[in-house]
Parts: C-alpha cells; structure tokens; sequence
C-alpha cells in the first residue's frame, strides 16, 4: 500500500515576510555570470598547489626539487616537513606560472614515500572496542530500580565536506594592499589569518566573497592553501591562485567525524526511561579535538544520566572541521533510533512514547502533523510485515539555539528612489542577500525590484560569520532597525512638504499613503534627495526591540521503502516541519529545509570515508565513490514552516540536517523488525540486519488491528 | 596531465595504422567517447604520447544502429533510447540506460564502454601498485574489497566494469574488429581468461578497432541492476537474462552476472536448470537462479553479493518474460 502525502506547498503560503521573492542573484548563477572566488583566474598570476602525503602514514625518502625547479613555469618549490600523518598531509608546496606548470612541477618533483604503519579508525581504539563500562553510581541505582535493562552499540562514519566550490582563495595586489578572493564563510574572520601570511594588517586587506559555492562549517579558515597561497603571495608581491582540487577537498578540508556511541539503560514496562550511561568516541583523524556528538539532546528524559562519557580518539586520517550542526545528525541517529527500540520492545508506538519523554509543547503540536501528513496511521507495528517490499515508518526531531552575534546592515536611499542594502556578511548559498533584501523592502514597503544588496565584501557594514545558524536571526534586527530608519528619514520629508502627520503615513507597494489616500509615489517622494542618504542599523548581539520570540523547533517523518532481498532502502517520502521564528522569505526557507533533508538523507544510506585498512589511503576522494545522493535517490520531501505568532528571526540553517537520518533509519526499523546500528544504511548492513532475530520484544502486546502484510 | 599529440584520422584503416608504436610515438591510444580515457589520464595510470581521436572517422556504419547491429561509436543514449533495440533485444537499451548518467551516456560509446577499464579503487588510484599494474600483491585482498568479487577466476579481484558487455554474452554476440587478421571476435572471447591474463583489458592488439557489435535478436531478454544509489551508481551486482519460450514454457535460456568476476560470468548451470520450467513454477524457477553463485568464493566483504546475485537473475529472468515491463533497475 502507497501512501502519498498531501501536496503541501500551500501550507507554507503567508508564513513568511516575502512568500514571493526569489533569489536575487538567482539568474546569475544559473547562467554562470556569478563570480566565485574559485572564477577568479587571471592570465598573470601564480598557481599554488600543496605537496601531499599519499599514504595514512608516511616518511619522505626523497624529492627532487632541481628537476622540479627545472619544470618550465615552475618558480618556487618549498618543503617545510618529512612526514605525513594522514593521505592529503601536506609537507610544502609548488608555485608554478600556470596549471601546466604545477602539474608537471609536481611529476618532477617525483616525492618518494616510505609507508609506516598506521590507524584507520575508531576500533583500532582498545575501549573503544571494549565493552561500555560501568554506570555512575547514581545511575547505576536508576538502571538496576528499573523493569528492564538495555544495552546497544551505534555507529556513525565520517561524512566527508566537499564544497561546490572547492576551498581556496585567489590574492591580488592592489596598491599596498591585498584583494583576497576568498572562499569563505566569515568575510570578516580570515582577513586576520591570511594578512598572518601576506605580512600585512588587517586594514590592508579586502576580502571579497560575493559569491560562495557552499561551505557548511568547513570555511572559517584559509586552511593550508590558503596558507601556501598568502606565502607564495607575500614572497611574488604577484596575484596567486590557490584552491584545492576535488580530491585534496575530500582529502583535506575537514569532515564530519564518525562516532562509537555505546549506550546502557533501565527502562519500565511503560517506556520510561530511568536512567542511562552514554560512552561516546568519536573519531578525530589527527586532530585532538572536534569528535563531540550531541547526545543525549536533552529533548528526551533519561531519567538519571551519566552521560559526560566522551573521548575523541585519534588516528590517521584528516581531522574534522564544523559541519552543519556538528555532533547532532550523529547523536540524534543514536538518540532516536534508541527511542524506537524501547518503544518496539514495550509494545508502543514510537510517537506516543516520544510524546511522554518529549516536553516541547511544539514538537507534541507537531507530531500531530508530521503524523497525519505522512500518514502515520498505515504504519504497520514494527517487524510485523513480511513480502519483499516493506513499508517504513520513522520520526526524528531537532532543536537549536538562540544564538546571535553582533551585526551592521547599512540602507542607502538613491534620488532615484532606488535602494541598496550593504552588508559584509556572506551569502553562502543560503539566501542570505536575497534575505535581507525582501526584508528591507517589505519593511519599507517597496517592491523587491527597487533594490539591490551588496554583501560579501570587508569593505561593506561588518557582520557574523555563517556559524552556528545566527547569521541571518543577527543581520535581521540590524536590517529591520535600518529599513525603519530609512523609511522614517523619506516619511519625515513628506510629512513637511505636504504639512501632514509622519506617523500617520504608510507605504504601500512603492505608494506613500495617508489613510486610504495615496499621497506620494516612493520615487518621488525620493527625487527630493539632493544626495543619497544612507542610514545604518545595527545589532549590538545581545538585546535588541527587533529580536522577537522564536525558536527553531522541528520534526521530522519520513516514509521508507526497504527491498528485503537485496537490502535497498529507498526513501519515499520526508515530511519537514521547521519553526524558525519568521521566515522571511519562502522559497529560500523552503530550500534550507529541502537541502538539509537531501543532506540528511544521503547521510543515512550513502556517505562514508572510505580508507583502506592498511595503508590509510582515502579510497574514495572523489565524487564517483564518495557516494552522495542523486535525483533518483532523492525522496518527496514536504517543508513545512512553522510559524506560530513568532517575531523574532531564528535559527533555519542548521536543524533541518539534524533529525533526517534519525528518522529513516527508524522507518527501517520499523519496516524490517530490526535495527541497523550502523550509518550509513547500506544494502549489506541491512541483509546483515534482516539475517539476525526479530527485535525482542519484553511486554506482551495485543497485536493491532491495522497489522498488514505486504506484497512486492 | 603529460603533453601529446592529436590526430583524427578520416577512416579506421588510418586511425588503425598509427595506432601501433609507430615513428615518434612509442604509446598511441584511440580515443572515442574518451570517458574512461580522461579519468585514466587525469590519475596519470595512462600517460599517451598520441591520441588518436576516432571522432573525426567518416564511416557510417560506426554511427548506425538496427535489430541486430549497433556501430561501434554509437552513444549508449542512443542505444537506450532505440525502438528497433527495444522489440529486437530490450536488454540492451537497459544495459545502455543503466549506465553512469545523462550525460556520460551522450557522450560514451559501445565500442568504449566494452573496452574500459575496471572501476577497482586500488587499480585506479596511482599510488598503489597492484597485479593489473607493476604490483606483486593485490591489495584489495587485505583491503576494503567491498566492491570486488564473488568468483575469483584469477588473482585479480577486480569487476568488470561494462554494463552491455554481459548483454552481449547472452546475445552471442560478437564484435567486429578492423587493423588486425581477423574481421569478428565473439564477445565471450573478447576479455582474456582472468587466470592467464590479468592485466589486459581485451585480447584485441593495439591496431584493433571495434567497429560495430553484432547479436541475436532476443525479444524475452532482461537487465536487472542492484545498486546502491539509483543515480549515477555502479551496480553491486546486475543480472542478464534471454529466454525463449514455448508457450509459457521456457525452452532454452541464457543468463550472465555482471559484477561478481573480472569478465562477464556466465550462468550455464542456471541455463540448464531453466531449461523446460514454466515461467509460472516460481519454486524451480527461484531453485534455478540460487544455482547462480554455484562456484561463488567471496571474500569477506563480498559476501552480501552472493545473496544478491540470484535475486538479480530471478529478476531479469521474471522480467525477460515480460519485455515490456522491463525494470531499468532505476535509470538515472
């Protein structure tokens, strides 16, 4: 039986400041005329390309470094190092006139390595590998006083960054100071650390970043091309390109670290959970730090917890840097899964035992609708159906912070009764200039047309990096503060010229109004201008009269299909409710969420750093075998925006990625009777899973009336 | 990416002709749809002196498609999109539509796509020596060989990569060569046996040109591929099915797994055990088709594909009853 979900487009029409925009710039890009920093290449400048450790662990034998100085175009080979401590560790680096240069530069350059021994993961870990220790005290008591205890081990693997456009930057002279091109998401953070390595103040530096190809937590620093490309830079005083290639991006700009999370717990009869020891490892290549995951979330009670159980375990492979919600898709899977293997073993259904260990009176509003949006009630108990093709049902949920950061939106009103909105934040493929404009202008109450946004610039009004989700709840106050201004400067005008009241004065669709009467046009009343006029609203990050009420809340449920003699799972159907305060435009809203469930879903079936056991070596630092989701594999995804009567702009960036592979990984569960510990879903994981005895179930049930088999 | 010369020669006798060691260029290659070629050069495993591009050939034939003959430089678009291959062997227009994605399959070519080289990740990444390469060892044996094979026919581990080429197995096909002594190779001798020859990607020399296939009309014949991903995915394991039936008795069938073995694998002992079952008797049928990894000797991360196997026999066989129902295994 197929159960479609309601077409749901509607749903979300009048929830946002500007149901109707679209992306501004969204020609541009479409048709390529959009610069990224990654376009910026020039006849004259220098190619920079780093020298890298082939192997998981490895020393340098050799280099001949006269043959490649001998390469035509190549113009500095520089080493630094003699090992390698993970496949894309780099040891120096090449600059070269042109591409041909560096490619045959680095050939000549003909690096011997000798392989060492090496570690490839978490398990090469003794307690990682050794079973979960024993609970505090405390809540070894909780444990014990309950009906039934639980033990489980859940896994999670390294998703790998791979940015459209690939890390790096390009730097041009200018004068005495550095254009730098940057790849970024924090125009105004990687001005410090790249003028480190020009050998030049900040105040010399301009970072331009109007357009960014995706960085989802992987773009705060200039990383070591950005590193190489500054010094090759400082020593040429000529204009130097540096970005990474496809492989050295899976290779060397972070990822999201893999997880061991053992879990012991009590529970009741009932589902309630007494108490529960979490031990988590997570799995941080050589970095010391960063392998966190976010669980238990405190959306659930665990009763008496012993939770601050966590160790990052090193090995070699390339470190993790932030990626979209870091720490949260992983502990939500292990969280949520957990969630619907108590449920299974006392007889009840997922959601109603959500609804008791859940206190969020939202997420109980919205597990109604995601319920009766996906069609919640054709769910078959779980482990119930038989046949080849088996229907899955499964929720996730999310939750995410208030956090903000201080921001300047600047308005500049033209005679022309045009408007610019300057800011030097970066749109990193979020919306975030199209954002800003739609809510200047529906704030004054001109049309989308009569203005234009520049951004992505450290010469425009300062403002947050993309992290953490604030970007747009912290540009929001300061937008709103300077649209008022703006509007209050051109009424004030008004009002004296043709002797009314300002406060009694309205905009409307680029029509100044008093009462019902229409009084002005907006570009006349503009014309009056003897010069533009430019007015700046800020956020000081803290308070502020436009910060409003709001939270970033969201369910997730999604409907799965699992083949159950070839383990395929396909995913049908995802329906995504998100609150995120006011949304202030639609279709860019409805894009955050799509884009974090596509994320999320690729997540739960395919993606996976893949090294090779002995070696260390990435095998699939590529996008033919680092799978990733495609349009076939990508579900029906319904977002809905969840508005309330919330002012206040938050937080939509980060959560929609959080509770997707939670939810499809339950959705297997319920559809095979058992769980798969272990992302990403994949068909062997899943025949493993279906080869071992149903989930045990510890309280007698009725079976329910709607129990079904059904047939491929 | 090292330097070399272009040439694009008008007839396939030219082209065959520098295609040799010849004068100044000690490693021509051809290059056609130059897919697999690109990747191979860009990973430095290939490093040509002369690329011979046989884009430029005027010879219509290379271009052409009927019932029973498809051009050598015909596109796998082309081939998947074809209504006379559709009534005469839809199991090559599966074949063809399964593979890569839209624009590989604009752009790729029969003759290519049954002349590339293995996908096998330790093959294709310059930095491991291997038994197809300068190694002594294969290090997908100790490795991560989740990919690799069921059938160890040699001490290469490696899949073929072709989609059509397992479809022309159970076609009994051939391929028609110029540039050589012989003018038709049968498809099942086009790949060497995996325990002599390891190495080679075809029998055919340096100077041997596919220009064309030829195969037997097979209206009942199927492709079933299991992926992973349904977009742009290399199968795990895929299934080849052609029947002939008498009623709905099937009289005689010829069945081929891809991905389990260095060559195409063909099924007989499935063949036989098919031979005379109606298409209706599902317990023979599936009794036939568990006969399929007869032999099987997976490694240990190859296992789940021994499970996979006879359900993508079973599939192509159910769909070879019913051509018009084919299941393109999810066609990017």
């Amino acid at each position: 039986m197929s159960h479609q979900p309601r077409a749901l487009r509607a749903i979300n029409a009048g929830q946002s400041v500007a149901d109707h925009a679209t992306r501004l710039e969204g020609l541009e890009k479409a048709t390529g005329a959009a610069r990224f920093g990654r376009d910026q290449i020039k006849k004259d400048m220098l190619w920079v390309r780093l020298i890298r450790c082939p192997w998981g662990r490895a020393s340098l034998d050799s280099l001949d470094r006269d043959a490649a100085l001998a390469t035509p175009g190549v113009v500095e080979v520089v080493v630094s190092g003699d090992a390698g401590e993970y496949h894309g560790d780099s040891i120096g680096y090449l600059v070269a006139r042109n591409r041909r240069g560096l490619e045959r530069g680095l050939q000549a350059l003909d690096a011997k390595w000798t392989r060492l021994d090496c570690k490839t993961g978490i398990l090469d870990d003794q307690e990682a590998r050794a079973p979960i220790g024993d609970p505090s005290k405390e809540a070894a008591k909780a444990i014990d006083a309950a009906d039934f205890s639980f033990e489980a081990s859940y896994s999670t693997p390294v998703q790998t960054h791979s940015s459209l456009e690939t890390h790096g930057l390009m730097i041009e002279p200018d004068g005495e100071n550095s254009i730098v091109h940057a790849s970024t998401q924090g125009t105004f953070v990687v001005a410090d650390q790249i003028g480190r390595f020009l050998g030049k103040r900040r105040s010399k530096i301009v970072i331009n970043c109007e357009h960014v190809g995706g960085g989802f937590g992987s773009k705060f620093q200039i990383g070591k091309e950005g590193a190489a490309g500054g010094l090759a830079a400082k020593t040429s005083g000529e204009a130097v390109y540096s970005f990474c290639d496809r492989e050295e991006e899976h290779l060397d700009t972070g990822n999201r670290p893999s997880l061991l999370c053992k879990v012991r717990l009590g529970h009741d009869a009932d589902g309630t959970i007494r108490g529960a020891r979490f031990e988590t490892f997570g799995g941080t290549g050589v970095s010391r730090r960063g392998g966190g995951a976010r669980v238990p979330s405190g959306r659930f009670e665990f009763g008496t917890l012993d939770a601050r159980n966590h160790r990052d375990v090193q090995f070699n492979a390339g470190g993790p840097r932030a990626m979209r919600a870091p720490g949260c898709p992983q502990g939500a899977f292990v969280e949520e899964l957990l969630i619907d293997e108590i449920a299974h073993r006392c007889g009840l259904d997922p959601l109603d035992l959500r609804r008791r260990l859940d206190d969020s009176e939202r997420r109980h509003q919205m597990y109604d609708v995601a319920a009766d949006l996906i069609g919640w009630e054709n769910r078959s108990d779980t482990g119930s159906q038989s046949g080849t093709m088996r229907t899955g049902y499964g929720i996730g949920t999310c939750d995410w912070g208030k956090g903000r950061a201080p921001a300047k939106i600047e308005v500049v009103v033209h005679p022309d009764g045009h408007l610019e909105v300057r800011t030097g934040t970066q749109d990193i493929g979020t919306g975030q200039r199209t954002a800003m404009g739609a809510l200047v202008a529906a704030r004054i109450g001109v049309p989308l047309a009569n203005i234009s946004v520049a951004i992505g610039n450290s010469r425009l009004p300062a403002g947050p990096a993309s992290g953490g989700s604030v970007c747009t709840p912290s540009t929001a106050p300061a937008a709103m503060a300077a649209a008022d201004l703006a509007r209050e400067r051109i009424l004030s005008g008004v009002a004296e010229r043709e002797k009314l009241d300002a406060t009694q004065l309205t905009i409307d669709d680029g029509v100044i109004m008093e009462g019902g009467r229409k009084v002005v046009r907006w570009e006349d009343a503009c014309r009056r201008l003897s010069e533009p006029v430019s007015v700046t609203g800020e956020f000081d990050g803290r308070a502020s009269a436009y910060w409003g009420e709001g939270s970033s809340e969201g369910v997730q449920a999604a409907r799965v299909e699992v083949d159950c003699e070839t383990g395929q799972v396909f995913v049908r159907d995802v329906i995504a409710i998100q609150s995120c305060g006011l949304p202030l435009v639609r279709k860019t809203a409805e894009s955050q969420i799509m884009g974090g469930v596509i994320q999320g879903t690729s997540y739960a079936l395919f993606e996976e750093q893949v090294l090779d056991p002995g070696t260390g070596a990435v095998l699939n630092a590529n996008l033919e075998s680092y799978k990733i989701l495609g349009s076939e594999d990508c579900p029906r995804i319904v977002p809905v925006l969840w508005r309330d009567d919330q002012t206040g702009v938050r937080a939509l960036g980060e959560p929609p990625v959080i509770p997707t592979a939670a939810a499809i990984a339950n959705a297997v569960f319920n559809a095979i009777g058992r769980p798969v510990r272990d992302l990403p879903l994949r068909p062997d994981r899943v025949l493993a899973a279906l080869a071992e005895p149903m989930a045990e179930r510890v309280v007698a049930v009725a079976p329910r009336t709607t129990d079904r088999e059904t047939r491929a | 990416m090292n330097p070399f010369a272009y040439t694009s020669p008008k007839t396939t006798t030219d082209a065959s002709a520098l295609a040799g060691p010849n004068g100044d260029f000690a490693l021509p290659v051809l290059k056609s749809g130059g897919m697999d070629l690109l990747d191979r050069m860009k990973e430095g495993l290939e490093q040509p002196d002369l690329i011979i591009d046989l884009t430029r050939i005027e010879d219509p034939a290379l271009d052409t498609l009927d019932a029973g003959r498809i051009g050598g430089r015909v596109t796998l678009a082309m081939v998947a999109e074809s209504e006379a291959l559709r009534k005469s062997a839809p199991i090559l227009g599966a074949a063809s539509g399964s593979a890569a994605t839209p624009q590989v399959r604009n752009v790729a070519t029969v003759a290519g796509n049954l002349l590339q080289e293995t996908r096998c990740w330790y093959w294709r990444m310059s930095q491991f020596d291997c038994l197809r390469k300068n190694g002594d060892d294969c290090p997908a044996r100790e490795g991560d060989h989740r990919f690799h094979v069921i059938f160890q026919n040699g001490p290469c581990l490696m899949v073929h990569p072709s989609n059509l080429a397992p479809a022309l197995f159970v076609l009994d096909g051939e391929v028609e060569v110029v540039g050589g002594d012989r003018t038709r190779i049968p498809i099942r001798d086009l790949y060497p046996d995996p325990a002599v020859d390891w190495r080679s990607a075809s029998v055919l020399s340096p100077t041997e040109i596919i220009t064309g296939v030829r195969f037997k009309s097979a209206p009942n014949s199927a492709f079933i591929a299991l992926k992973q991903k349904q977009s742009f995915d290399w199968p795990m394991v895929s299934g080849y099915a052609v029947l002939e039936l008498d009623g709905d008795v099937i009289t005689s069938a010829r069945t081929c797994a891809g991905a389990v073995a260095p060559r195409p694998h063909p099924l007989p002992q499935v063949d036989d055990a098919l031979a005379g079952v109606s298409i209706d008797d599902e317990v023979r049928i599936r009794a036939a088709c568990a006969r399929s990894v007869d032999g099987a000797d997976p490694l240990p991360g190859t296992a789940y594909k021994t499970t996979l196997l006879p359900v993508a026999i079973r599939r192509a066989v159910a769909a070879a009853t019913n051509p018009a129902g084919v299941d393109r295994g999810g066609d990017a």
